[in-house]
């Protein structure tokens, strides 16, 4: 009867495809049932205390019920884009817990949400004022004289900058995808800022806007993420662990914080315009960066996946330093992967926690 | 139209409207004079500045036009080679579900290549710098009416408003770095909480 009817070629579908079709349908009206919305979840799952604040900026000390195994504390600076909560995002997955659960002390620098009056800061600003004044409280805190630093991303860049003009205070220093070397960063977004006229953007508008790097990060693997992802999240709607992992991401993806005008312009300029920070040329307050007086022992951490700093951009620090107790990892994993992973976890953690403590007052 | 057509008769409103605008200001400047000190201070003064800050909009939009058309375009063209790559390797869209997996990941792998390739070109970043520049130009244009209105209402302008960010932002770093001399350390900068 129905081939009568002219609907032949609809049964040589296969009938999975249609059963798939209705479950996905099925899957998408159960989602809310299932899933907190974003706004409804709160990101950073460690306690800290705000035990020191500076304009936007806070200084967070996370607690922890595991014994202390070395006096010297880390201090890690998280980068400029998105927030500080992907180190501390599940669980089973928090760069801040497993240190702690190694015995590290941890304080983390949040640097909040700079508005129109912050415009005006500057390296100068973020390294010799924000962050050496963290640095001194610190070592007042726990009665040392010098500190861990870690960097991540773009915090790479400033903790890179803050040891060589500061190397006294700075007895480890950790480098997680730091952005270094712009004239070999292979990425869409050093391709991108090399065209941008920086100067004309901090005039007209002042602090660079979060939506300038959303639309960065929507071109960065369009149709994998744009697209796959979600149709993934929907497919897997009912494993709990899967969409609550799925959601804390997205939500940490989308809240980035303005970039203070001209931090952004000199971050453009001298990493990736001019190139001048690998090349020892880059100046902060008069100072000419030397990345020679870089001489504690430094850990350089890279991932072959990351798409947003490439290996061959964060790799030349490990050879541009002067210090000969100087480690280079390179994980098979991404950007993202490398702090907030199962693999970060079981791999790349436990190789830091031991590095650190090695290299830490007792 | 060809190009040097189109900047010709672009240039000649340009001049036409500048004209008209520059004529008007001069035969009204006497009753704008009067306005001056009245609650609507300088606002006649500055409509000639809004009428040429008005028309140089004009040309700006015809610039982040042409950009963004570019933009556009590159973004087809991709698409459209992405897509006869994706008709040549897979002819025939399969109709069972383990094939239609594998075709959806090609065509996926199809598309994310061309257009990372896309994305990676130093034709595109600079087609984009331009699109950006354009933009900015748009608003710096716009900042300045607005600036002009504000004027006229006797209110803080956006340039004046940065002069006072400038300030306050040296005054801080003056005083984070005396209080740093007089510390010896950073505790007394920020607030120990």
């Amino acid at each position: 009867m129905l081939e009568g009817m002219g609907m032949e070629s609809e049964l040589r579908v296969d009938p999975r495809i249609l059963e798939e079709f209705l479950q996905m349908n099925r899957n998408i009206l159960d989602a809310p049932k299932l899933v907190a919305a974003p706004d409804e979840i709160s990101l950073g799952m460690t306690p800290y205390d705000v035990v020191y604040s500076e304009g936007k900026m806070r200084l967070l000390h996370f607690s922890s019920d595991k014994p202390r195994q070395v006096r010297t504390p880390l201090l890690i600076a998280y980068a400029l884009i998105n927030r500080y909560h992907i180190l501390d995002i599940h669980p089973q997955k928090s760069w801040v817990r497993n240190l702690l659960d190694q015995g590290i002390d941890v304080y983390l620098i949040d640097w909040g949400t700079p508005t129109a009056l912050d415009k005006y800061l500057g390296f100068d600003d973020y390294v010799n004022i924000y962050m050496d004044n963290c640095v001194d409280f610190i070592s007042n805190e726990a009665g040392v004289d010098k500190v861990s630093l870690q960097g991540y991303c773009t915090g790479g860049t400033l903790a890179t900058v803050y040891s060589a003009l500061h190397s006294e205070k700075v007895r480890n220093l950790v480098l997680t995808a730091p952005v270094i070397d712009g004239s070999k960063d292979s990425t869409v977004v050093a391709n991108l800022a090399k065209h941008i006229d920086v100067d004309k953007m901090v005039e007209v508008i002042g602090n660079m806007p979060p939506e300038f790097m959303y639309y960065v990060f929507s071109i960065l693997k369009p149709f994998e993420q744009g697209l796959e992802k979600y149709v993934q999240f929907f497919k897997n709607i009912h494993n709990k662990e899967y969409v609550e992992n799925f959601i804390r991401v997205e939500k940490w993806l989308s809240d980035t914080p303005p970039v203070p005008g001209e931090l952004f312009r000199e971050w453009v300029k001298n990493i990736y315009q001019d190139n001048l920070l690998i090349r020892n040329k880059m100046n902060v307050s008069g100072k000419t960066i030397n990345l020679r007086e870089i001489s504690m022992p430094v850990f350089t951490q890279v991932a072959v996946g990351d798409h947003l700093v490439s290996p061959e951009c964060s790799m030349p620090i490990h050879y541009a330093v002067s210090t000969e107790d100087k480690t280079l990892r390179i994980y098979a994993t991404g950007h993202v992967g490398m702090i907030a992973s199962s693999f970060s976890q079981k791999r790349i953690l436990p190789e830091l926690g031991q590095w650190i403590k090695e290299r830490s007052e007792k | 139209m060809t190009t040097e057509d189109f900047a010709k008769s672009m240039g000649y409103y340009k001049h036409v409207s500048l004209f008209w605008t520059d004529l008007l200001a001069l035969m009204s400047s006497r009753q704008q004079s009067i306005l001056s000190t009245g609650p609507f201070r300088k606002l006649g003064v500055n409509a000639k500045q809004v009428g040429s800050e008005m028309i140089e909009i004009n040309q700006e939009l015809v610039e982040f036009n042409a950009r963004l058309s570019e933009y556009y375009k590159q973004l087809a063209d991709t698409w459209n080679e992405a897509q006869k790559q994706f008709n040549k390797k897979v002819p025939e869209i399969p109709t069972d579900t383990e094939h239609l997996d594998s075709t959806k990941r090609i065509w996926i792998d199809i598309f994310e290549n061309y257009f990372t390739r896309l994305f990676d070109s130093p034709e595109f970043a600079e087609n984009f710098g331009k699109v950006v520049s354009s933009e900015l130009e748009l608003a710096k244009r716009w900042n300045n009416i607005m600036s002009l209105v504000l004027e006229a209402g006797n209110m803080p302008t956006k340039k004046e408003v940065d002069e006072l960010y400038k300030e306050l932002h040296m005054l801080r770093k003056r005083v984070a770095k005396l209080e740093k001399i007089a510390n010896v350390g950073g505790n007394g900068n920020g607030k120990r909480t």
